[in-house]
């Protein structure tokens, strides 16, 4: 039992970071239909500066903050010099953004040496708690309800804001959201910095849940956002969110029962989807050639 | 108009009278720079090949043999990116797939001839089906699809060999005995330039061929492909399986050149050398992928001799993802389109009347 309840935490946990990686990753191909490749250098740029910054000031918060900074302005960075002058070439997008998350994931090695960073758990989160004799790490249990107020708030300012309405009617027609007289060029770059800086955030925090930092674990984790956004449908928060649980979950428990077929049981999963319903399971976009 | 497969392709249907002048003076220029083409690799080849008998430099063979095996696998690359307008980035899991194959005939059975060659074949086949797998699940959707798909297929395929440990050694690889004969470098070296001329051979053939005009036909555009009649995605796939089996040649190459194969062979570093050659060197000529290898391979070297100098040249990558950026914003057609289209401007410019404009 208590093996088991150890095991969906650290299902969710998992799950919710690569939420945040995954929506920002939705929510950009959904609005400019821009596959970024390089999510995942953002990633781990967030999880370097945050180990940085906590090093730096001894402020867990602030180093959170200063790592959403981060990937803002590498997003805007990125935003502006390589992916908008190609606009609405595929090909030619992709492979420039594969291009970026190689200087990314390089850069970090010359900024911080090639040797992987140890990341410290701030005092107040370290330790675990007793309940009923089920041990529950508290870090573990702070990711979750971060995930969850970021789901939740994410879903607010979709739902109730009026950015949030132009970003969704973004996704359903940029075009006609440009003729209706908003600048749709400037809330491509606002959600691309967006996206960013929610990549960086949750690089941030997986630092202290996985206690080291290393170059490559952008694209670790940018392989299983993929498959989050194919299974939950590109361009859907929601689809993002279920897909995310269900990968952490379904990675965690095979971890532990068939450790040598956690990549392969998420790999299954996506190829169920894509033979079953190539749109994903919220998916409006996306299928189909 | 020179037409580069990553640029958007809009251009509006000639008039039909002018087309069919057009027609008829491309495929006569089509004739005559064809022949000219045979002139050139012909002169490379036995240039190539009567090296041996001149030189015995052995960190000149070590550096060729490694940039003709290393073109077999940007050319196969060439094939999906620039003839078909597919991107994969896991391009490392056919040639791994040739790479172990060829490592555990060879060191489960007895090294011969005979042997290597049925483990080429089975390389071949393996990665055939593999891609054949991938295809079928993800390119009946839009591009980025099969970009993902092949990324986490060759994530998976590393995590694979890593962890079967009793098949694959993991990441501390193994050795292995090769046949008597390919002992010798210069041998090496003369099988890695035939094995280099006769894929391109081989693939140029396919690419001339009426499947290979489809290919291109839906690299220029998808939907007037369709309309025309065409079923793409069975054209597509067939484009990735003849991509797929070749990197696998190149792997097996690979592993035959270090005797030794390890979960490198799979790693994403691997497809970013086919990325990074087939872009630089020029997308949809199979030469381009030739030049790309060679310059890629060449400046790789130059920039690890420059570690010592200062330690940024040890992160060499970050040089060529500058590179690859620049030329894809900027020069999309490569080495190979750049220079071609520089030659035909400069042409024009000497004999204004001449037909030239036209490169095929």
């Amino acid at each position: 039992m208590n093996s088991l309840l150890n095991l969906i935490v650290n299902g969710l946990a998992t799950g919710m970071l690569v939420f945040l990686l995954a929506a920002g990753l939705t929510l950009i191909f959904g609005l400019m239909s821009v596959l970024n490749f390089a999510h995942g250098g953002l990633f781990a740029w967030g999880a370097y500066g945050g180990v940085w910054l906590y090093g730096l000031t001894g402020s867990f918060a602030a180093a959170l903050a200063g790592a959403v900074v981060i990937g803002m302005l590498l997003g805007w960075v990125m935003e502006r010099v390589v992916i908008r002058p190609v606009y609405g070439n595929h090909v030619q997008q992709i492979l420039v953004t594969l291009g970026a998350m190689l200087v990314l994931s390089e850069l970090l090695k010359v900024v911080f040496t090639p040797n992987p960073l140890k990341a410290e758990t701030p005092a107040w989160l370290s330790g675990s708690w007793d309940a009923g004799g089920v041990i529950l790490i508290k870090y573990r249990l702070f990711i979750i309800l971060v995930g969850a107020l970021v789901y939740i708030g994410l879903t607010l300012l979709l739902r109730r804001t009026r950015i949030g309405l132009i970003v969704r009617a973004g996704v359903a027609n940029p075009d006609m959201v440009q003729a209706l007289g908003i600048n749709i060029r400037l809330v491509f770059t606002l959600v691309f910095m967006f996206g960013a800086g929610l990549a960086a955030f949750g690089g941030a925090l997986l630092a202290p849940y996985s206690g080291v930092v290393f170059s490559e674990m952008g694209m670790q984790f940018a392989i299983l956002a993929f498959i989050v956004v194919v299974i939950g449908g590109m361009g859907s928060i929601q689809g993002s969110a279920l897909a995310s649980l269900l990968v952490g979950l379904s990675g965690a428990l095979m971890a532990y029962y068939v450790p040598d077929l956690s990549l392969a049981a998420n790999m299954l999963l996506m190829v169920l989807v894509l033979l079953v319903r190539p749109s994903g399971l919220f998916g409006a976009k996306g299928g189909g050639a | 108009m020179s037409r580069t497969p990553l640029q958007p392709r809009s251009e509006p249907a000639a008039p039909p009278k002018r087309a069919r002048s057009v027609m008829g003076r491309l495929s006569a220029l089509q004739g005559r720079s064809s022949r000219t083409h045979n002139v050139v690799v012909l002169l490379l080849f036995v240039l190539l090949a009567a090296l041996p008998a001149v030189s015995d430099s052995r960190s000149l063979f070590i550096l060729l043999t490694q940039v003709f095996i290393l073109a077999v696998f940007a050319m196969s690359y060439d094939l999906l990116l620039g003839f078909t307008g597919i991107v994969s980035f896991g391009h490392a899991m056919f040639f791994g797939l040739g790479a172990y194959s060829t490592g555990l005939f060879l060191s489960r059975f007895e090294a011969t001839l005979p042997m290597l060659l049925l483990s080429v074949i089975a390389g071949m086949a393996l990665a055939a089906a593999l891609s054949y797998l991938v295809g079928v699940l993800s390119l009946r959707l839009k591009s980025h699809f099969y970009a993902m798909l092949t990324l986490a297929f060759a994530g998976l395929l590393l995590v694979a060999a890593e962890k079967w440990r009793s098949l694959t050694k993991g990441s501390d690889g193994f050795t292995f005995a090769i046949p008597e004969p390919l002992k010798d470098r210069a041998t090496l070296y003369l099988v890695c330039l035939c094995t280099l001329a006769a894929v391109y051979v081989a693939l140029r053939r396919f690419t001339r061929s009426p499947l290979g005009s489809v290919l291109q036909a839906i690299r220029e555009n998808e939907q007037r492909t369709e309309s025309l009649g065409y079923r793409i995605v069975p054209y597509k796939i067939a484009a990735s399986v003849v991509a797929g089996a070749a990197a696998s040649i190149s792997g097996s190459l690979y592993v035959l050149t270090l005797r030794f194969v390890n979960t490198t062979v799979f790693s994403m570093d691997m497809t970013l050398n086919a990325l990074l050659m087939t872009i630089i060197g020029g997308v949809g000529t199979l030469y381009g992928a030739v030049i790309g290898a060679a310059v890629i391979e060449w400046a790789h070297q130059l920039l690890t001799d420059l570690a010592g100098v200062h330690p940024i040249f040890e992160r060499w990558i970050i040089f060529f993802g500058l590179l690859y950026i620049v030329v894809v914003l900027v020069f999309p057609s490569g080495i190979a389109g750049t220079c071609a289209s520089w030659l035909s401007s400069m042409r024009r410019r000497r004999q204004p009347e001449d037909p030239e404009e036209e490169r095929p």
